[in-house]
Formats: structure tokens, sequence, C-alpha cells
């Protein structure tokens, strides 16, 4: 009995000028934002290989260990599911410098200065969020005469006289709008992936394609929340153009406005004094450091002051050639420190016994620096937590209130372009630069001649540890969007019951 | 056609949706006030600091010398934020709000680098992680908002009469069939617009009562002419419902085929021909840029150093090849930088000719340039900021030809006149705001919605006229 009623359904559904319309509006519009997507890709990823190889080669041209400020730069690879959901694959920065007095974090990364910036004024777009406009309004178009629409025509009434419980008329009725809803979706989603396969530069792993089968998941999910929502207020009003118009006022509210006026109503303002008074403290640890500096250099009669100007530098050796002072003072990041060193090509001779006192000098400069950066960060960590990410995350759970903010998230979480994936890079990045400074540890690097001088032997970079960054395993993804996406089957169910309900105890 | 106008309005002032319209058009206006007076005041006060450090930062230096005037340049400029704001954000996020008029680059013991012109951009969202969505301005409610509620309205008032069967019964009257669709048409228009007018009216009503926010009269003909553009506006999607209510026999298939063009036309259309737009033009890398502004600098520099030590030392042919050297130098720089600037804004141009395919983008467009903000304001504050360069320069230049003692060679300390200068008399910075030149930006977006309206008018009119009962 319940397949003669959903086939009956489908039929019904299947014939419609709407069904053609969804399919091809929805196909269209995949399809043109998944090429546009795919070159935008294909760009991004050969910016981040011509990055990639000319950061490897400055590195080879420093001669010197030291040199390797601002020389040794990481790049973050774009990720190619971010053409099903963008997040902040593009948004946050992409080039990031790997370097002992600082704490690496996604604040400190700049972004590969390939592209235009009055370009940001359009807005990008990606399937997640054709799905997010498009789905949902065909699912509210397929529901809003479903009960409406049989009674006004009386054919309810028809069908009620026969031996049928209520609600398998309700579940064929939603089993076969779903069907018929997964066509568009399923068809669309093929075809963007055919289109994906075939291009040379994308190379989509296994655990891909598991990815992509947890953001149609939650697509199912989405479009089957909207088709109840429609189905609810189709089965609360007596007239089909009621409950059209209900339809398209509570998309036009849940798609369109409430996640821009929620987020544009409310002000996540940080408090500016704890980004001051923690700057400050940031500050006052980098003199402290700078004391200890200053007062080493006095108990050491042979080197002097280390003055910043004209002759000073490189404590008089002989063949010094330049010398650099990299800093950094930037108060929104909160980062702040700043460094001495200088570079000779061949150390003059009667220099030669300075060489060993120089090098004790900045192994213990160097230490110094590392242990200050490791004090800095147990202040600056929480601090930049409060300031960005807690207003971001705020934000967040408010967009959440709409169920296109909730499959916004639990997609993002899937394709790893959400807060979580973009910090497992940066994460990468921190304990990378850890075993950087635990090779230079090992090595002695810091009190070597090689720190500074490149007359005996040059720094060999070959050695150095090698930065390898994978996304995070698929179980990580379906962890992260696990609760997302349990809120919409909750609210799938409850709106079900409720559907029933209203059903149940209406009368004919 | 008044009988039918006002049928039609008191039908329609009945219905559900006119009370879900207003509720939502006010709610979404009554916000848009609401937060242009929380955030405007603090935006107009952070310009003002800005301005007189700006102002503080020209007097320091004025006091000091002519040279030193001349040497450091007029420093940040800022771009004046527009009153306006709430009607449309116009991307200002993505804009830098200031110019760079002293730029410092390299000195030598000697010598040190001019002033340019220097044009730095926003890096928004660097520092930001937070979720990116559109601002609710004026040109969010009445690019979407007020358009989805225009299709609502018209979506069955032909085809949802012939349903009921009124239509016949109208059309057996001695009443010309136009008549009748004017009639339709007005009924709908007015209608829309009291939501619209109430929304508008409470929103200005919010803000203008404000002290912090003050608008002033040509502030008012500015929002006039918005006025009149959402007007225009919803001219055309009313125009649009007609169209295709008249075509189709069913006012379902009618509302559905509406908002499936809706859809296409107003929500994706824009981003993704953007996208195609920005993409096929992508300019070059910046690292390029640098590379080629070091090229330049280092080629002059050492042709200079090979002239520069044929002379005695202090003789005023050395000092006329060092000034040479400073401001040819300051010159290919600020070519290099405008150059770049000038591709960039080539490039938007582009992208924004093929999107105004999309109506929403016109409007969108149109209600920035009468508001004020936006990439054409954004253009025209780099054309002050230009002007104004071109006069602090020759403020210099008559400046130092005045003093009798000074050798009149630019770029060098010692060629130039050691005198101080009043700070009074230098050049100040205004950034200003001209309606015929937004006129004159908009005309031809003006010109293209209104043929749009009329396409479509014309359209529901053959529709109308050709259909069968």
């Amino acid at each position: 009995m319940l397949m003669t009623l959903i086939r009956r359904e489908l039929l019904d559904n299947l014939m419609t000028f709407r069904f053609a319309a969804a399919v091809f509006i929805t196909l269209l519009l995949v399809v043109a934002n998944t090429i546009v997507l795919l070159k935008d890709y294909e760009q991004r990823l050969t910016a981040y290989n011509k990055a990639v190889n000319e950061s490897h080669q400055e590195l080879r041209e420093e001669k010197t260990y030291s040199g390797y400020a601002g020389a040794l730069i990481i790049h973050r690879p774009p990720n190619p599911l971010s053409i099903f959901n963008l997040g902040l694959d593009k948004q946050v920065g992409n080039k990031i410098e790997v370097y002992h007095a600082f704490i690496p974090t996604m604040w400190d990364a700049e972004k590969h200065g390939a592209d235009n910036p009055f370009l940001n004024l359009f807005t990008s777009i990606d399937i997640v969020l054709v799905f997010q406009g498009v789905l949902s309004l065909l699912a509210l178009i397929f529901a809003y005469d479903a009960l409406a629409g049989e009674r006004e025509r009386g054919t309810l009434r028809l069908v009620l006289t026969h031996p049928i419980q209520r609600g398998y008329i309700l579940f064929a009725k939603y089993i076969s709008a779903m069907l018929c809803l997964l066509v568009p979706l399923l068809i669309s989603l093929l075809l963007s992936i055919i289109l994906l396969t075939t291009s040379t530069t994308m190379s989509l792993r296994a655990d891909d394609f598991l990815r992509i089968g947890g953001i149609v998941l939650t697509s199912l999910l989405y479009v089957s929340l909207f088709y109840l929502i429609g189905l609810c207020i189709s089965a609360m009003t007596r007239r089909t153009s009621t409950a059209l118009m209900l339809c398209m006022f509570v998309w036009g509210v849940l798609v369109l406005v409430y996640p821009n006026l929620i987020l544009t109503a409310v002000d996540i303002v940080p408090q500016p004094n704890t980004q001051i008074s923690v700057y400050n403290q940031i500050k006052q640890m980098w003199e402290e450091w700078d004391r200890e500096n200053k007062r080493f250099l006095r108990n050491d009669a042979v080197l002097g002051p280390l003055s910043r100007n004209g002759e000073g530098w490189g404590f008089r050796l002989k063949g010094v050639e330049y010398s650099f002072a990299p800093s950094e003072d930037k108060p929104s990041t909160l980062l702040y420190f700043y460094q001495t060193s200088f570079y000779a090509g061949k150390i003059g001779a009667e220099s030669e016994p300075q060489v060993p006192l120089v090098q004790d000098y900045y192994g213990f400069y160097n230490r110094e620096t590392i242990n200050t950066v490791q004090r800095t960060w147990l202040v600056r960590k929480p601090a930049l937590e409060a300031i960005y990410i807690q207003p971001a995350n705020l934000g967040r759970m408010l967009l959440r209130f709409s169920p296109g903010g909730l499959y916004d998230a639990a997609t993002e979480a899937w394709a790893g372009t959400d807060l979580d994936g973009i910090q497992d890079f940066f994460s990468t990045v921190q304990r990378y630069r850890r075993a950087v400074v635990d090779y230079f540890y090992d090595k002695k690097i810091f009190e070597s001649r090689q720190w500074f001088a490149a007359d005996k032997g040059t720094a060999d970079w070959d050695a150095l540890p090698q930065f390898s960054f994978h996304r995070s395993d698929t179980g990580i993804n379906a962890k992260r969007a696990l609760p997302d996406m349990l809120l919409l089957l909750t609210m799938n169910v409850i709106l079900f019951t409720v559907i029933m309900l209203i059903f149940i105890k209406s009368e004919v | 056609m008044w009988h039918i106008a006002k049928r039609e309005i008191y039908n329609n002032l009945n219905s559900l949706r006119f009370a879900l319209a207003t509720v939502l058009l006010l709610g979404l206006m009554l916000t848009n006030a609401v937060v242009h007076l929380r955030e405007h005041p603090e935006r107009v006060q952070r310009y003002r600091e800005r301005v007189s450090g700006h102002q503080n930062h020209i007097a320091a230096h004025a006091e000091s010398s002519l040279y030193d005037l001349a040497q450091e340049g007029p420093g940040n400029l800022y771009k004046k934020p527009s009153d306006l704001r709430f009607c449309a954000e116009g991307g200002e996020a993505f804009m830098s709000d200031r110019a760079q008029a002293g730029y410092h680059r390299w000195s030598t013991d000697t010598l040190k680098s001019f002033w340019i012109l220097a044009y730095p951009s926003a890096t928004p969202n660097r520092d930001n992680v937070r979720p990116d969505v559109t601002k609710v301005d004026w040109g969010f409610i009445i690019g979407y908002v007020l358009s989805l509620v225009a299709l609502l309205f018209t979506f069955d008032s032909i085809s949802g009469e012939r349903e009921r069967g009124t239509l016949r019964l109208t059309l057996s009257n001695p009443i010309p069939r136009h008549t009748v669709l004017i009639g339709k048409f007005l009924g709908a228009f007015i209608s829309v617009n009291i939501p619209f007018i109430l929304a508008v009216l409470v929103n200005l009503l919010v803000i203008s009562t404000s002290s912090d926010v003050h608008l002033d009269a040509e502030a008012w003909g500015r929002l006039g002419i918005i006025f009149c553009v959402a007007v225009l506006y919803t001219c055309l999607f009313l125009a649009l419902g007609m169209l295709v209510s008249a075509r189709v026999q069913r006012s379902a298939v009618s509302l559905v085929t509406l908002l499936l063009v809706w859809v296409v036309f107003v929500v994706f259309m824009p981003s993704t021909l953007a996208s195609i737009a920005g993409r096929s033009t992508s300019s070059g890398p910046t690292y390029d840029f640098s590379e080629r502004s070091w090229k330049l600098h280092e080629e002059l520099s050492s042709d200079y150093y090979s002239r520069h030590y044929k002379e005695p030392e202090g003789s005023t042919k050395r000092i006329e090849i060092d000034g040479a050297y400073v401001t040819k130098d300051a010159e290919q720089q600020e070519q290099l930088h405008e150059e770049r600037l000038n591709r960039r804004i080539a490039e938007v141009h582009r992208a924004r000719a093929i999107t105004r395919i999309s109506p929403v983008t016109i409007v969108q467009n149109l209600i920035e340039s009468f508001a004020g903000t936006g990439f054409e304001r954004h253009l025209q504050f780099l054309e002050n900021v230009q002007i104004y360069a071109r006069e602090f320069r020759t403020f210099i230049v008559d400046t130092d030809n005045a003093d009798p003692e000074s050798l009149h060679i630019f770029g060098v300390r010692t060629g130039m006149s050691q005198e101080p200068v009043s700070p009074e008399a230098v050049p100040k910075f205004e950034d200003t705001l001209n309606l015929s030149k937004d006129f004159n930006t908009a005309a031809m977006e003006l010109l293209l919605l209104t043929l749009f309206v009329l396409v479509l008018l014309s359209g529901a009119y053959l529709a109308f006229v050709r259909v069968e009962v």
C-alpha cells in the first residue's frame, strides 16, 4: 500500500513543470560555478607552486644560518574541497614565515600577493551556497501544496476514505518528494565531480570522496528540513496560495534576511583594552630580554656593547659585510620582537680570537630569545583567542539558529575549510618551528660559526627538517561536522512529529 | 482605471503578504538605522582624529624648513566617511581609507628620497576570521528583499484572476485592455510602495532625530534620488511579475518561474559573472611589481653614482646632479604606483561592466554612487588626492621661488629654501563629494535600468493584449 502511495506521489511530482525547472536551474548554476571555481582553484594552486619554488630557492641563497630570517617561508596549499565550501580558505593568509623569534599564527600569515585587492568587492560563491539558496527554495516549492493542494482539490478526502493510516500518507509524500529533490542534487554533484576529475591539476583522493559523501549527506538533511518546513506550513493552511506566500516569506527570512541581519545587528567587538594591555605586557618581556642581553655584553670585556648605529655592528670583527635587524611591531596581532645579526663573508685573521666569544654570545642570545618567545606565547595565545576567535565563534553560533548556518558550518567542517581546519595547518607550522629550533639546538647551530660567517662552511639547508602538511583525517572532519548534522537531524525529527500531530488532528 | 487600481489596492491591503512585507521591511530598516547610529559617530570621530593628526604632521615639518616639508610630503590623506553609509556599505571594508602621500623608500648619508603618492590596499579579513556576510543596508533591502516582495505582489495579478474567472468578467466590460493592465500595475505599485515608504520613513526618522548624525540638504537630495531609483527598480520587478503572470495559465507555475528567474538573476548571477570577469583579467603578482620598482631604482642610481663623483664636492653642478637623481627617482616610482593602480581599476571596470546584466547590481551601483560609498566614490577620492598632490607640489615650487637665498634645486637640502613655512599657508586636503559628478558616472546605469523597465513593461503589455481568456 505504501508503495502505491509513493509511486503515485512520485509520478505526480516528476511530471511537473517545477521538477523540470528544478533540475535545469540546479544543473545550470552548479556547472557554471564549478567551472569558475575550478579555474580559480587552479590559479591559486599555480600561485602556490610558484611561491613554494621561489621560497625554496631563496632559502638556498642564504649562506649563513641566521639568514633564514624571512627566508624560511611556508605556504598553505589551497584546499581542493574549497570548491564545495570556500569557508576561510581564501580569507586567511597563506604565506607564513618560520622563525625562532615568534610563534607563527594565522594572524601573522600574509597572502600571496597575486591578486587585485579591489576584486574582493565582488562576492565569491561556492557549490554549497548554490545548494543553500536553490535547493531550499525548491524544497519549499515542492512542499507548499502537498497537503493544502490535495485538500483544496478534495482528493485528500478521497484518499482518506481508504483504510490507510494518515502517517503512511505523510510518509509516502515525504519519501517521494525527497527522491525528486535528490535527482537535481545528485546529478549536479555528479557533473561537477566529473568536471573536477577531468581537470589535470585537481587530484581528489579516496578520502576526499568520503568527505564529499559527507557533504551530500548534510545537503540531504538540509533539503529535508526545508521540505518539512514547507509541509508544516501546508498542513496548517487551508489554501495553497496562502501556503505558498508563507513559504516564500519563511525562505526569505531564513536564507536571505536572518544571517545578514543578525551579524549586522549584533556587534561583537572584543575589549580593546585587553589588546593594549597584553601588547604592553609582551613589550615588557622583550625589554627585559634586552636588559638581560645588555648585561651579558657589559660583563664581556672583549665584545663590548652592540651598538645599533654605525661602527659597533658585528663587534668590530673584520670582514663583516652587512648587518640586519629583523623586527616586528604589530599591535593589532600582538606581535612584537626584534633581532640583530650580521653577515661576514670572510673574517679577518686578526679578529679570529674574538670569534669564539661571538659564537658564545649568539648561543646565549638565541636561547634567551626562544625562552622569551615561550613566555610571551603564554599571554599572546589566550589574548589572540579572546580577540579574534571568540567573536568569530559567537558569530557562527548566532548563524546556527538558521538551518542555512547549520548547513554551512557542517559542510565547512567536512571540506576542512572551517576554522578548525585552518588551525590544523597553523598548528602544523608551529610544530615545524619547534622542530627547526630543536634541530638548531641539536646541531649546536645557534652557537656555531656558520650562524653569522660564511667562510668556514656554509649553511646546509637540505639537512633541515622538511615541512609537510596533510589535511586532517576524514574521521576528524566527521567528528567536527557531527554536532551540526545531529542538530539538523533533530530539527527534522521534531518537525516531522509536529506535522504528524497537525495532520492527524486536522479535519478534512 | 482608478477604479481597477483602487480595487487592487484594497485587495492587497487586506492580504497576508501585505502584512508580512510590512513587518519584514520595517524590521530591516529599523535595524539598519540602529546599527548606523551605533557605528557612524565612531567612524566620524576616527576620521576627525586622523585629519588633525595629519595637520599636525604638516605643521611640524613646515615649521622646520621648506626642504623638510618638500621631502616628507603631506603624509597620509584620509577618505571622508559618507553620512549616507547606511544606504550602501559599498564594500568600503575592501578599499583602503587612505592614500599615502609620504612614502619613504631609501636614504643615504647625504640624500633622502622624496615623497611619492602611493595607494595602499586594504587587507580586510586578514586579521579576521569572522563569518562573511552582507551588511543589511538599503542596497540589500531594496536589491533583494524589495524585489522579492514585488514579485510576490504580482505573480497572480493576471493568472490568479484567470483562475478564479474574474478576468473574463472584467474584460466583458467596455474597458480597453491596456487600461486594465495599467490599473493593475498602479494598484500593485502603490501597495508595494506603502510598506516600503513606511519603512523608509521610520528609518530616516530614527536617523535624523539622533543628535550624533547630521544630514544636510544635499544628503536629503541624494536620499530622494536613491528613493526614486528604488521605485524604478520595483517597477522592473512588477513588470516582470505581470509579464510572466500574463503568459502563464496557473499562478503556481507563474510563481515558480518568477522565483527561479529571481534566484538566478538576483542571487547568483552577479557573483558568478564577477568571478568569471575577475579571474579572466588577473593582474601581475606584486613581487613582479616590487622587482620592477627595484630595477628602475638600481638603474637610476648606478647612472647617478657614475656621474656624481666626477664633480667636485660642494659644487653647484654636483648639487644639480643629486637633485635630478632624487626627483627623477620619485617621479619614476610614483608613475609605477599609478600604473599599477590604473591597471587594477581597469580590471574592476571590466568586471563591473559584465555584472551589469543583473538588475540588482545596477541598482546597488546606483545606490552606492549616490550614497557616496563604493568603488566610484573611491575613484573620486583618488582623483581628489592626485589633484591635491599637484597643488602641494606647486605650492612648494612657488614658495621656493619666492626665497631669494635658495638655489632652486629640488631634491637636495642645500639646493632648497631653508626658511620655515607658515603651516597656514600650506594647502589643506579636503575630500569632497560632487553630486553632478556622481550623476555623470551613474547616468549610464540609470539609463540601463530605465531601459530594462521599459522593455519589461512593453513585454507585459503585449503579453496581456494577446492573452486569451
